[in-house]
Formats: structure tokens, sequence, C-alpha cells
């Protein structure tokens, strides 16, 4: 990643051929990781959704808001993973 | 010393609070502060955090969620309606994902969530807890007395304040984390920007509230802690065990407060045995009650003949705690 920003054709061309290459298994590795992260952040958040109460639910409604995209498939996820660290590792 | 000198000699100590068992006059005296601060000058706030708060009762008005109310000059009082509460804010709470993500109808699952939450048997608590951040911060008042729960519960919600504490730093630091990977996610793929993460903002502002209210709590500068105590074996066990407690959590108790001493003159008087037998009783859990917190009991204030409502009876109150001789 030590292209020059200014000159475009030939540059953006090679930027993508890079970052095919070297970033974006790392790009991917990261967003991955990200996930797993948020699903975790939920449970220990939402807990309750599954039955597991975790932590005050009175803070925890005003976080419901922003997660309420995930939720569904974060529940998935749940029934599908065997260890949550797993994800993490 | 009295509580008198004690308000003199602290003039920045501007939270006041009564603790100690239920029943045992937490409220009589927080009116009484109240109505005796009043008095001299300084605007005064008297609030309850208690889910069954008995201001009303004591002040002779239905004062319950109608915000502060003007008792009489310089002395408001507010009672909080934390069900009234819960409810305005499961309200945001739904008009927050409306608006979110442009929908009229709140999907189920996340509907049955927020009505669940809401009936958990700490919301109450912690909905008051909240509510409190609004009115200290607000600054309005000279003095903010609280009248607060039974001992247990105002031991469960300082426990609240950090355990909640702790909770937050957690999954804070948690999705501190998540950002740093979104960052190197979008560094790979020379995104422009990450997008601001929200929900560490909220994290934050939830942190900075409670700490807030739990910080006045603990704070030795500012806030003053009185014990109710009556001359009675268990409350003078439980109070013990309280007051560890308390220091435990660094709460600054400024002292101990006897209250429904029965008059000792009337010992000198023709009353029957049941009174002279509690008459000794008194005596001798008065004297235990010396030996154990010493010059930390700030005064003891006589059983009087009737109930004490109304600004009258307050008044009187008010002059037995801080008029006479202590």
């Amino acid at each position: 990643m030590i292209e020059e920003e200014k000159k475009p054709g030939f540059f953006d061309g090679l930027k993508s051929v890079l970052y095919g290459m070297a970033g974006h298994d790392m790009a991917r590795f990261a967003l991955k990781t990200r996930g797993s992260m948020e699903h975790l952040f939920i449970l220990i958040t939402m807990g309750d959704l599954l039955g597991i109460p975790i932590l005050p639910p009175y803070y925890s409604l005003r976080l419901l808001p922003y997660v309420v995209p995930q939720i569904s498939t974060w529940k998935r996820r749940m029934l599908r993973e065997k260890d949550l660290t797993d994800a993490l590792a | 010393m009295s509580l008198k000198t004690i308000f003199e000699q602290n003039p920045n100590r501007r939270y006041i609070m009564f603790g100690g068992k239920g029943g045992l006059g937490k409220t009589t005296f927080s009116a009484a502060t109240a109505y005796w601060l009043a008095k001299q000058g300084h605007k005064v706030l008297v609030f309850s955090v208690d889910p069954q708060a008995s201001l009303t009762d004591i002040f002779q008005r239905d004062i319950f969620g109608k915000g502060p109310v003007e008792i009489m000059p310089n002395l408001f009082a507010q009672e909080i309606d934390a069900d009234q509460r819960i409810k305005e804010y499961q309200e945001e709470i739904r008009q927050k994902i409306r608006n979110m993500y442009g929908v009229e109808q709140i999907p189920e699952e996340i509907e049955n969530y927020i009505q669940a939450a809401a009936a958990e048997p700490a919301m109450e608590e912690s909905a008051i807890f909240d509510e409190v951040v609004d009115i200290v911060v607000g600054g309005k008042y000279d003095y903010y007395i609280y009248d607060l729960v039974p001992l247990g519960h105002a031991l469960y919600y300082l426990s609240m304040a950090s355990v909640y504490d702790e909770w937050i730093d957690k999954i804070t630091h948690l999705r501190q984390e998540m950002a740093e990977y979104g960052q190197v996610a979008a560094i790979m793929r020379r995104d422009k920007e990450t997008e601001e993460d929200k929900i560490l903002r909220e994290l934050q502002d939830i942190k900075y509230r409670i700490n807030t209210s739990s910080g006045i709590l603990t704070d030795k500068k500012k806030t003053a802690f009185f014990f109710v105590i009556v001359p009675e074996e268990m409350i003078i066990i439980d109070t013990k065990k309280a007051a560890g407690l308390f220091a435990k959590f660094d709460v600054p108790i400024s002292g101990y407060i006897v209250n429904r001493v029965i008059p000792p003159e009337l010992a000198r008087q023709n009353i029957p045995d049941y009174l002279r037998n509690r008459l000794e009783m008194q005596k001798g859990y008065l004297s235990e009650i010396d030996r154990t917190f010493g010059s930390e009991v700030l005064t003891r204030v006589l059983e009087f003949e009737r109930d004490i409502t109304g600004l009258k009876m307050i008044e009187r109150m008010a002059e037995s705690l801080f008029g006479g001789e202590a």
C-alpha cells in the first residue's frame, strides 16, 4: 500500500490489484472478527432476549435501537456456534 | 456536635441524605431539614428515591409524579413516578427505532423485549436512579435532600452504581476494540472514514450518568449522610452492619440521629408499668448507642404525642432537630 494518491488510471488499477493480493484477506478477517465481536456485544447487552439476563436492562434498552437489524442474525448464530470463543480465535 | 453546627461548618455539603431502616423517620427528618434550610433562606429540593414514597403524606399535598412542587417559599418537593418514567422511556426507545429504520410497526421480537425488560424487578430503581441525575445536574437548588429508600434497598442502590460502572467499562472496552477492527478493515479497503460508533457514544453517556449519580453519593466534600436510629436492639445491630457496608462504598457518614426517644422526665410522673418498662429499655439502648457510635451521635429526638404530618408538625420537628441543645 505505497502507491501515490493523485494519479488516477494506472495507479487505481494497481491499487485494486494490491488490495486483492494483500489487503482483501486481512480486511475480510478484520470484518469477520468485528462481526463476531458485534455478536458478543449483543449477547452481553441483550442477553435477556435469549433468556440470559446479563445486566441492567434499563440501559440495555438504550442500546436496543442500534442493534435491531443484527438481532435475528445474532440469534441464528448463537444457535449455530458451538463455542462463542471459537468465533474470536 | 449538633446537627446545626454540622450544617454551619460544612456549607459545601449540598447533598443531604437520611438513611436507615424502614419506618424510623427518614422522610420526617428529610422534610424537617428541608423546612429548616428553606427558613434559613436556602432554596431546597427534597425528593424521594423510593418507589413507595411518602413525601405526599408528610406534606399532605399530592405531589406524586408532578415534578418539583413548591410547598412553601424556597421549599420544593418531588416524588418520582417510576412507572410513568419507564413508560415514557419505553416509548422513547420505540420512537427511536421507528425513526432510525423508518418503520411504522416495531418488530414483534423487539417489542416483546422492550416489554419484558420493563418488567424486570430492578427497573423501577434504575429508572429513579437515572432520573436523579437529571435532578441534581440541573443545579437549580442550593440543597438537595434525598429521602432515601430503606437500608437494604439503599445498599442495592449503591452497589448498582458500582456494578453498572464495571459493566459499562467492560463493554465500552469491547466496543473500542471492535472499532479498531472496523478501522483496520476500512484502511485495507481504503474507505474514506469509518462510520462513527453511535453505540460507543451512547455507552459513554450512560457511564457519565452513572458516575454523576454515584459520585455524589460518595463525595465527602459535597455530601452528608445521616443515619436514623431508634433505641431498640435490632435497629442498633442492623445499623452497625449497614454502617460498615456503607463505609465500604465510601459513603461519607456524617452522624447518627436517634429518633423516637420517650421523654425521660415521664419517669418522674405516675405512669403505668408498660411505659416505665419501655423507658427502662430505651435507657439501656440509649447508652449502648452512645457507646457504639460515640460522638457521632448528633441528637436525640423525642417521641411526639402525634404523628408528623403537615407543615405545623414539620416545623416542630425542625425545631427539635436544629433548635434546642444537642
